[in-house]
């Protein structure tokens, strides 16, 4: 089992990928709030439209995205399904209303996910922690991440073992009592390993100096053209909801 | 000359009441490179844990450099001795090898230019130059393996601690990390190394130590290899080129010095073709096969009792 891994098209070369970490990560994500909080349908498309656009500029290709995707979809899928419906004295029916709604959550999960590609995916994943420790985000949670993206191969890798194993023994998955004990004994001894392993990880990190940071180095700089392409983003973000306040829609 | 490892009456138990150690004495001097050899489970890890005070008996027990560890010092100890772990997993823990590699140095206190010098260093000894920007997770083990013990060589540590450092790997990793550790030992680092891999022993230590749970023997390299019916009662053996010297033995090929590795072997035999007029005599006698049978006998102990 090869991991799929969210900063494998760190290589390419586009305006996104070329752009300062630090100020990606607080574009994007002002970007992602300001779609989150829009409550009009023609302006949740418009932010699609935007995201999209970004995600075409960052060269990501379309398929790895859709790929991704998948999970999402289905998250939203049941939305769609079912909050057109409503119950009236005539018992359940479909209305316009209900479908907008559903319409305009849809779209702006699906736009805010479609964001995070251009925002992580566009430089390797190291970039993306050190940048958030250089935007002052508590070292404890930016050891976590990086501690939890470093060991999800480790525990992938332990997994898909113990699944060879127990399958070149004869095991079959069925749905019964013993398929049900079998597995959960085995995530339980996942469980025992990888805290035995973050012992040994931490005896390792204590041995070479480790005294509760992290600290590494970094060779960020921002630039005009970094400036620039910021402004653009949060531009953006703030244009659409200066178009409701203004009230040209 | 100055004592690099001290221990005196080190015992250890687990909390779940396994006695791991039970009095270990050894004195290890400065720049001197030693091999600790056991069977599983005879306390190697346990002991390495308390050279830098991850684990800690009485304090007393153990002295680095002729200081005590205690909680005021840990920081230094642990700048004066480098442990590479057995897992490469458990050991590079960072997002890049340049940042793993850099870990070290940068708790150290050094300035950044001092810091990137540190890791180009390490990694050239490693033969893993241009590897700075690669993930842990993406080299093979043999790269792991090497990019762990680079973690630990840019902290350039007084003395350094090996925790099987050859296993697992294929002979190509193999060959080029005891070749790492012998250049090591030649620029003066004093070295312990626990491994199982006996035929590296005599290309990387001076002196032999055999744990379990406490010291059963120790020696210079060759006395102990002299020493079959110690090893075998330890679930050990000796390296190949030491059978095959006392298979020649029977042979009637004579030797004062047992060569213990493929070096020593060549120039061994180079030594005994010279001075016999360039070649040498074996035969066989009627007594040439009952020498075989035992000498087979000495070593086949593993297969015949089971073990």
């Amino acid at each position: 089992m090869e991991p799929v891994e969210i900063d494998e098209y760190y290589h390419l070369k586009s305006p996104i990928h070329s752009w300062d970490p630090r100020a990606k990560i607080v574009s994007i994500m002002v970007l992602i709030f300001s779609i989150v909080l829009i409550y009009d349908l023609i302006l949740a498309i418009l932010g699609l439209m935007v995201a999209i656009t970004l995600l075409f500029t960052s060269r990501i290709p379309l398929k790895f995205v859709i790929w991704h995707l998948r999970w999402v979809f289905l998250f939203i899928l049941p939305f769609l399904v079912i909050m057109p419906l409503s119950i009236t004295r005539g018992g359940i029916s479909l209305t316009y209303e209900g479908f907008e709604y559903a319409l305009l959550v849809s779209i702006k999960a699906l736009t805010s996910v479609i964001l995070i590609f251009p925002m992580i995916g566009t430089m390797r994943f190291d970039s993306t922690t050190k940048a958030l420790e250089r935007l002052k985000i508590p070292n404890k949670i930016v050891q976590m991440i990086t501690f939890t993206y470093r060991y999800i191969f480790v525990f992938m890798k332990e997994f898909s073992d113990i699944s060879r194993s127990i399958d070149s023994r004869g095991f079959k998955r069925r749905t019964d009592m013993y398929t049900i004990r079998t597995l959960g004994k085995v995530v339980g001894m996942l469980f025992v390993k990888s805290v035995e392993r973050s012992e040994r990880v931490y005896i390792a990190m204590q041995s070479r100096g480790y005294t509760g940071t992290l600290k590494s180095f970094d060779e960020f700089e921002m630039v005009k053209m970094d400036w620039a392409k910021a402004f653009m983003i949060v531009g953006a973000a703030l244009g659409l909801h200066l178009i409701t306040i203004t009230g040209v829609i | 000359m100055k004592k690099a490892i001290e221990i005196d009456d080190l015992s250890y138990t687990y909390p779940d009441g396994t006695k791991a150690l039970d009095g270990v004495f050894l004195n290890i001097s400065e720049g001197k490179s030693v091999a600790l050899i056991g069977p599983n489970g005879a306390g190697k890890s346990t002991l390495m844990l308390h050279l830098n005070g991850v684990l800690r008996g009485e304090d007393s027990a153990v002295k680095i450099l002729g200081d005590e560890i205690s909680n005021r010092n840990l920081r230094k100890i642990r700048e004066k001795v480098g442990i590479v772990f057995q897992d490469p997993d458990d050991q590079l823990f960072m997002p890049t090898v340049f940042d793993d590699v850099a870990f070290g140095p940068i708790n150290l206190g050094l300035e950044s230019d001092e810091v990137k010098k540190r890791v180009e260093m390490a990694l050239k000894k490693v033969g893993l130059s241009g590897y700075e920007d690669r993930s842990p997770h993406r080299l093979s083990f043999g790269e792991k393996k090497r990019a762990s013990f680079a973690t630990v060589l840019s902290m350039d540590p007084e003395i350094l601690v090996l925790d099987e450092p050859t296993s697992n790997l294929d002979p190509r990793n193999r060959s080029r990390l005891i070749r790492t550790i012998s250049d090591l030992r030649y620029e003066g680092k004093t070295i312990i190394t626990a491994t199982h891999d006996l035929n590296a022993v005599p290309s990387i230590a001076d002196m032999v130590y055999i744990l379990n749970r406490t010291i059963i023997a120790g020696g210079t390299t060759r006395e102990i290899f002299e020493n079959v019916d110690l090893l075998r009662g330890m679930n050990l053996d000796v390296p190949e080129v030491v059978r095959l010297f006392e298979v020649l033995k029977c042979f009637g090929y004579d030797y004062e010095n047992l060569p213990l590795s493929m070096e020593e072997a060549i120039s061994h035999l180079t030594g005994t073709i010279e001075s016999a007029g360039g070649h040498i005599h074996l035969h066989i006698h009627e007594h040439t096969h009952r020498e075989l049978d035992e000498t087979r006998e000495k070593h086949n102990h593993h297969f015949k009792d089971g073990n």
